[in-house]
């Protein structure tokens, strides 16, 4: 049965269906399977889906389709794990999102998704995050990695801002932070006094493997 | 003529059935009233409350009737006078003409590697002044030719935009809005005493940020005409289908416009179809794409039914470079929008997407600009055109027109020459060293930097002008929105050899 239900999970994200990914996870929990065991069907179809995109198989509605089903499913584990106490193994930690003033979604949740298919455990802030929220994310979810975008030049400035808070609250020390976005430039990233950056989601995963030391 | 648009002689490309314009009205109408849009903004809340819509405060909705949409469509100007500080370059935007625009980059591009990379103060300048020579350009669009330039914090970068337009061009200017940077533009039009274009920028799908009205309300208490900008990235932020996308944006433009029309009814009113499909593989805009001509021809003859101008989607190459790409998705743009009646066009100078932008790709752009003009001219039918004295005279071969006067008076009206293609035979080719259009708009830049002067402003206004830069920095600087460093660094830019005023 645990088969099955797992590859119901898998087959759910496949076939971007969300209420069937939230509703075979809320089996999952029913009938007791491990909860490391539901998350590791989730990563392996959306690093099939990120394969896929990769290839020029799969497009952009069907990357986020499938990160889309992942998310619905992904706190009833979420949960599980926590409440049986179990040790989700992940290759980094990363808090992410769309900077102050800047509601671009795409990109930020294109990294999401192939950093979540690489086997990162990934907390999407979303949109419009103010500097406060990245800070609290990042110490909530210990985070390895901040990853931030800005699609303009009028909001590309909020990423410094977030970085000199992070260096008030003596958090910039324990975070690496990666930024993105058609406004980034290095030069950009560099001035800021960011780790990295990357005009691609692909390489944005490799930098953050580059980051993690993984 | 400079400045005066080009004058469109047939009817319109009629892409829809009257039904489907029917159809498209109507859908329009029932997502204003059932689904309505956000606008964050109380007192505009309050406006359109007053004025019949179904106001929800908590959710900042608008549902707007359709008596009040029709009513507004009713009060907008079905073309405009748009004052220039050099009377013949004043617009009138609408009717059966088309002016085109400058279209902006973030940044240059370099003309060895064609690689991006940031504008100095001089070659915005210079592109200012290339602009302001070639005639197909009417007007400047905001922040161009470059989104900012080297050592200029951003929240000045729309400011010194324009400073640096309305000293290097005397034709009309329109301006977008950031971090306040409207309250200045304003001032600086009025101290020069020249009109120019606000923006109302909406954030598809059907929401209004607080600045983007808080910023219509400043530029229409001031009298200025303003230009509601849609925005969709279709299969993104509207319907993956081209009806479905009109439909949106539709009503977000209206929405806008109905919002400015309550503030001041007889509002000047240019609404832009800004509408592009998703690359689905990048997540960027796909603005080479033929199918935004569909959605600009469908918006172009359903705003000439609603008698209100249309500016259509920026033309935007996906092209990196001047190259035979760059070429056709220009051109579809550009001859799109002459045949389907839009009104205006950003079309000149944009290299990649809204990244990057050169003098050399505008040289360029000005050729194919006049070959439109001159289609939009259409063809002249008359005795004397018809020629049939003329073609019996003649009559067969060894009969030939080269040496007729009727040749001599009409071969000039007839064709368009143009100034930077190439059109050398074989040999020529060969023997002048193989030069492209490239080479041809590269000298013709240079010629123009030579031999062009713009009009300077007087020195009062040049004083004024400096004035309200200098307010506006002070304002930022006291925003915390350039720093110590920054400001170091911006004003050394001032004294450099590049500083245009010297």
């Amino acid at each position: 049965m645990s088969t099955k239900v797992l590859e119901e999970i898998k087959k759910a994200i496949l076939t971007y269906n969300r209420e069937g990914a939230a509703s075979w996870a809320r089996k999952a929990v029913k009938e007791k399977i491990s909860p490391i065991e539901a998350l590791d069907a989730m990563t392996v179809a959306i690093r099939q889906v990120g394969d896929g995109f990769g290839k020029g198989e799969l497009w952009l509605p069907d990357l986020v389709g499938a990160a889309a089903a992942m998310t619905a499913a992904m706190p009833i584990i979420e949960e599980e794990i926590k409440r049986v106490g179990a040790k989700r193994e992940s290759v980094g930690t990363v808090v992410i999102g769309t900077v102050c003033g800047d509601i671009h979604t795409i990109g930020k949740t294109m990294v999401a998704t192939m950093l979540t298919a690489d086997g990162f455990a990934v907390n999407d802030l979303g949109i419009n995050v103010t500097a406060e929220s990245f800070v609290k994310g990042i110490t909530e979810n210990k985070a390895d990695i901040l990853a931030m975008s800005a699609l303009m030049t009028t909001t590309a400035p909020e990423q410094r801002k977030v970085i000199e808070n992070l260096k008030k609250e003596s958090l910039r020390d324990k975070v690496k932070i990666m930024v993105g976005g058609g406004a980034i430039t290095q030069d950009f990233a560099d001035s800021i006094g960011a780790d990295g950056y990357d005009p691609t989601a692909p390489g944005a995963v490799k930098l953050a493997r580059r980051l993690v030391g993984k | 003529m400079a400045g005066k648009g080009f004058t469109r002689n047939f009817r319109p490309l009629q892409i829809l059935s009257e039904e489907e314009v029917e159809a498209i009205h109507r859908a329009t109408l029932e997502v204003l009233w059932v689904t309505g849009v956000r606008m964050e903004h109380e007192m505009a809340l309050k406006l359109l409350e007053k004025n019949g819509c179904s106001v929800d405060y908590d959710e900042m909705r608008v549902r707007i009737p359709q008596g009040l949409v029709e009513d507004c469509l009713r009060t907008t100007p079905s073309s405009f006078h748009a004052q220039t500080r050099d009377h013949k370059n004043s617009l009138m935007i609408g009717g059966n003409t088309l002016c085109l625009a400058v279209a902006p980059g973030t940044q240059t591009v370099d003309m060895d590697t064609w690689e991006p990379r940031p504008a100095t103060r001089k070659e915005n300048y210079d592109g200012v002044t290339v602009l302001d020579a070639l005639p197909t350009v009417h007007f400047f669009s905001p922040y161009t030719p470059y989104f900012g330039f080297e050592s200029v914090p951003p929240c000045m970068a729309m400011l010194e935009s324009l400073a640096a337009r309305i000293r290097n061009s005397t034709k009309f200017q329109c301006v977008g809005f950031s971090n306040d940077s409207e309250l200045f533009a304003i001032k600086m039009a009025q101290t020069v005493g020249i009109e120019i274009l606000g923006t109302c920028a909406i954030a598809p799908p059907l929401s209004f940020y607080r600045d983007a009205v808080e910023s219509a309300f400043r530029f229409v208490e001031a009298g200025l005409p303003m230009r509601i900008i849609g925005g969709q990235v279709m299969g993104g932020t509207a319907p993956a289908t081209i009806a479905g996308g009109i439909v949106t944006n539709n009503a977000e433009v209206i929405a806008g416009l109905v919002l400015v029309q309550l503030i001041r009814p007889g509002t000047r009113v240019l609404i832009k179809d800004f509408s592009a499909s998703v690359n689905m593989r990048s997540g960027a805009p796909a603005f080479g794409g033929i199918e935004i001509c569909l959605h600009n021809a469908a918006s172009n003859q359903i705003f000439q039914k609603y008698g209100v101008p249309l500016d259509d989607t920026t033309a935007y190459p996906n092209a990196k470079m001047p190259d035979y790409q760059s070429s056709y998705e220009k051109a579809f743009r550009v001859f799109t929008a002459g045949l389907s009646g839009a009104n205006t066009l950003l079309y000149h100078g944009s290299v990649h997407g809204e990244l990057t932008h050169h003098p050399i790709q505008a040289i360029l752009d000005d050729d194919s600009a006049s070959m439109v003009e001159r289609f939009m001219g259409g063809i002249a039918v008359s005795d004397e055109t018809l020629a049939v004295d003329l073609i019996n005279e003649v009559g067969p071969i060894p009969g030939h027109f080269l040496d007729k006067e009727h040749t001599r008076k009409w071969w000039k009206l007839e064709q368009f020459m143009p100034k930077a293609a190439d059109r050398l035979t074989y040999p020529e080719w060969m023997n002048t060293g193989k030069k492209t259009c490239l080479d041809y708009a590269r000298e013709r830049m240079e010629e123009i930097l030579a031999i062009h002067k713009p009009t300077p402003l007087t020195p009062s206004q040049e004083e004024d002008v400096e004035r309200i830069l200098e307010e506006a920095r002070n304002y930022y600087k006291e925003r915390g929105l350039i720093t110590e460093e920054e400001m170091v660094t911006y004003r050394a830019s001032m004294k450099s050899p590049n500083y245009p005023y010297e």
